[in-house]
């Protein structure tokens, strides 16, 4: 995006006032999740222009969900086509921690639950909610204060990867409150849930507390490791 | 109702807990006036509070501590799902919750209500309406064109027999007592037909839940689900509660009924025999305000269910669920052998992050902080006590003094003549002593639109001139 001097010539410059909402949009998209509620403008181009957004992103093996119904639009790796020879992994892929993977799978949970509930409007959970609902899986521990940070640290995380959305700004000091984002539900499928439940059910068989485990985890991360150098943004 | 279905709905029925609560008269009042008196639909968090607040300074000013917590905690409490007296909820348009009251309280706000003694209780135009129902029910289920016929020709006669008593013996009007009978009903109902919206909209909630149920269970194609929907009326537009509402909302909202009922509340408001309540006034509106909040509601839920029905995660809701239910139970099993990490979901990241090298700030150089413990010796300063050993100070006892000797007591004297008598010796602090010196003895008096000088010699001995509003000073 910064202008360069010199052999420019074949890299335009400016970008006209036309292209300008489809390159806003692709941009959006590269950041992250686009949703129609806090981004409406690139949402509305998105919905005309989705030819020519999809067209940018398939020429490097990415394509664009676009989910009309819950409101979210984002990127995925094509499916690999038989035969063909596959581009290199774009979208990283990660593998969570075990307690993010819990939290995540509850939230999950809690969501089915809210939308087969017809609850009206978003779903929204309390600190203490969330406390109470991973608290039963964590290990016992007669240092409340941990228990509870580490319940706090794994809520940063989910935060961080956009499952749930701060909230407390509105909120009273004392009660922080999280929304829990729809999103949630295009990353943590029932296909990605199966693999974890498999691996955890392997962990159990072989025996936990031993380092046995490490094996089963090894197949698990290797199998997916990413061929893109990982870029941590910290 | 037999004994256990009464006991059991005293001890779960919010409305009747509510009745039973020990803070029952502020919940009442305060709930009750904001919500079904003022008619206000749900509210966000933040005004809800203040308006408690407001409540609870009035409260407290009368008994202090009368209810010492923070307004925002009663809220929560009372949207507890164990009261559910109100309903805490976060809209898609808001990041705040709001809160609207439940039906329940509606319920024990209604029966409060008519604990209250009516002045009279009417009963005949109760059963003019009664017949007029029955009538509805009878002829308007009768599919015979010739009972039809008959029935409307009867009416026809009975019309007919009224204007020709008109022509002959005058207009025979309602008497007060019939008025007022009548206006009983309208107002009672009027105000039922109001709170009854809340209800109706827990109803279509209600019915959303059951299609949401039915929908997440179902084992069979989409078209086949669509039909049960509608054929079990489990879907809101099809269902007796939609139809009703349905019709009462396409009555209310034509142009000429509107203009009907506003001219006749206004002439039955108008009426002398009526002790008009002023709340019915606008009555119509109020309808409409919260018809058209429950016809939001009813957008808002088909609008979700259309989307619920379309995504296509409530085919794999059910496995989502028995996944969720499978990997929790190993969880607790492994829960204090935590597996480490290595065991997890692995998901793609959102997102197609570009971090360019060249992009990041350079290495910004900042100088190293030093850090000397070492402390200077502080050299104490001579410092100038000059201004704080100059400060005089008036002993007001003495002025008091002065005045007790030239007024006499309950009589007023100009300060200008006691300076005369007295003259300044502290120069403007004195003055200012002067007119500070208030208890009970002695009362000082400024009349800000007359002025004097004084004359006076300060403590440097030079002759000096203040001037100041006239002063007085009395003795009590």
């Amino acid at each position: 995006m910064t202008d360069s001097s010199g052999d420019a010539a074949a890299i335009p410059r400016h970008i006209s006032a036309e292209d300008r909402p489809v390159s806003l949009t692709i941009i959006r998209l590269m950041k992250g999740v686009l949703y129609r509620e806090s981004n409406e403008d690139e949402w509305r181009t998105l919905e005309r222009e989705f030819a020519a957004v999809q067209d940018h992103f398939s020429r490097i093996g990415v394509q664009v969900i676009f989910d009309d119904t819950n409101g979210y639009a984002f990127l995925k790796s094509l499916p690999e086509e038989e035969g063909s020879d596959p581009l290199p992994r774009l979208v990283q892929r990660r593998a969570l921690s075990y307690h993010l993977s819990l939290l995540l799978l509850l939230l999950r949970k809690r969501l089915a639950e809210f939308e087969a509930g017809g609850e009206e409007g978003r779903l929204v959970l309390e600190r203490e909610q969330i406390i109470e609902m991973l608290r039963v899986f964590l290990k016992e521990s007669s240092n409340e204060v941990r228990v509870i940070q580490q319940v706090d640290q794994t809520i940063a995380q989910a935060t961080k990867l956009g499952f749930l959305q701060d909230l407390s700004s509105k909120q009273r000091a004392d009660a922080r409150a999280w929304e829990v984002k729809r999103i949630l539900k295009a990353y943590v499928d029932a296909e990605v849930m199966g693999e974890f439940a498999e691996q955890l059910a392997e962990y159990a068989r072989v025996g936990a507390g031993d380092s046995a485990a490490d094996g089963a985890s090894d197949s698990a991360a290797g199998a997916d490791a990413t061929p893109t150098p990982e870029v941590d943004s910290e | 109702m037999n004994f256990d279905d009464i006991s059991q709905l005293r001890e779960h029925h919010p409305a009747w807990r509510l009745l039973r609560a020990t803070s029952a008269p502020l919940i009442i009042a305060f709930l009750g006036d904001y919500f079904v008196e003022k008619n206000h639909g749900a509210t966000s968090a933040s005004t809800l509070v203040s308006e408690l607040d407001d409540t609870l300074y009035a409260l407290n000013a009368q008994t202090p501590d009368m209810f010492p917590r923070d307004p925002a905690a009663y809220l929560d409490e009372w949207a507890d799902p164990q009261r559910s007296w109100l309903r805490k909820f976060y809209p898609i348009d808001s990041d705040e919750a709001h809160y609207d009251a439940t039906p329940a309280l509606e319920k024990a706000v209604r029966f409060v209500d008519e604990l209250q003694q009516r002045s009279f209780v009417g009963t005949e135009s109760r059963l003019h309406t009664l017949i007029e129902l029955l009538r509805q029910i009878v002829h308007g289920s009768e599919s015979d064109p010739e009972v039809r016929i008959a029935e409307l020709e009867k009416r026809r006669d009975q019309i007919d027999a009224e204007i020709a008593e008109i022509r002959e013996s005058g207009i025979s009007l309602l008497d007060d007592s019939g008025v007022r009978d009548r206006y009983q009903l309208f107002s009672s109902t009027a105000r039922e037909l109001l709170s009854d919206f809340r209800e109706v909209e827990e109803n279509f909630r209600r019915l959303d839940r059951r299609a949401r149920e039915k929908i997440t269970s179902w084992e069979g194609g989409k078209g086949e689900l669509l039909a049960d929907l509608v054929e079990s009326r489990s879907d809101i537009s099809s269902s007796d509660q939609g139809r009703s509402f349905d019709a009462f909302y396409d009555f209310l909202l034509s142009g000429d009924r509107q203009r009907e009922l506003a001219e006749l509340v206004t002439a039955v408001q108008g009426m002398e025999a009526i002790e008009a309540d002023r709340r019915l006034r606008f009555v119509h509106h109020d309808w409409a305000d919260a018809a058209e909040r429950t016809q939001q509601t009813v957008r808002n839920l088909s609008e979700q269910l259309r989307r619920f029905l379309e995504d296509q995660t409530w085919v794999e809701h059910r496995r989502v669920l028995d996944l969720v239910r499978s990997t929790e139970q190993i969880a607790l099993r492994v829960r204090n052998d935590p597996p480490a990490d290595g065991v997890g979901l692995v998901l793609d990241t959102p997102g197609l992050p570009i971090a360019l090298a060249f992009e990041r700030p350079f290495y910004d150089a900042r100088p190293e902080p030093q850090v000397d413990s070492e402390l200077e010796e502080v050299t104490i300063a001579e410092s100038d006590y000059e201004a704080l050993l100059a400060q005089r100070f008036v002993d007001s006892a003495r002025l008091l003094e002065n005045i007790r000797a030239i007024v006499p007591p309950r009589q007023t004297a100009e300060l200008v003549d006691i300076l005369q008598l007295y003259p300044v010796e502290q120069g403007v602090a004195e003055i200012l002593g002067y007119l500070a010196l208030s208890d009970d003895e002695v009362s000082i008096e400024l009349h800000r639109d007359e002025e004097t000088t004084i004359d006076y010699v300060d403590t440097a001995g030079i002759a000096r001139r203040a001037k100041l509003p006239r002063v007085t000073v009395t003795r009590a």
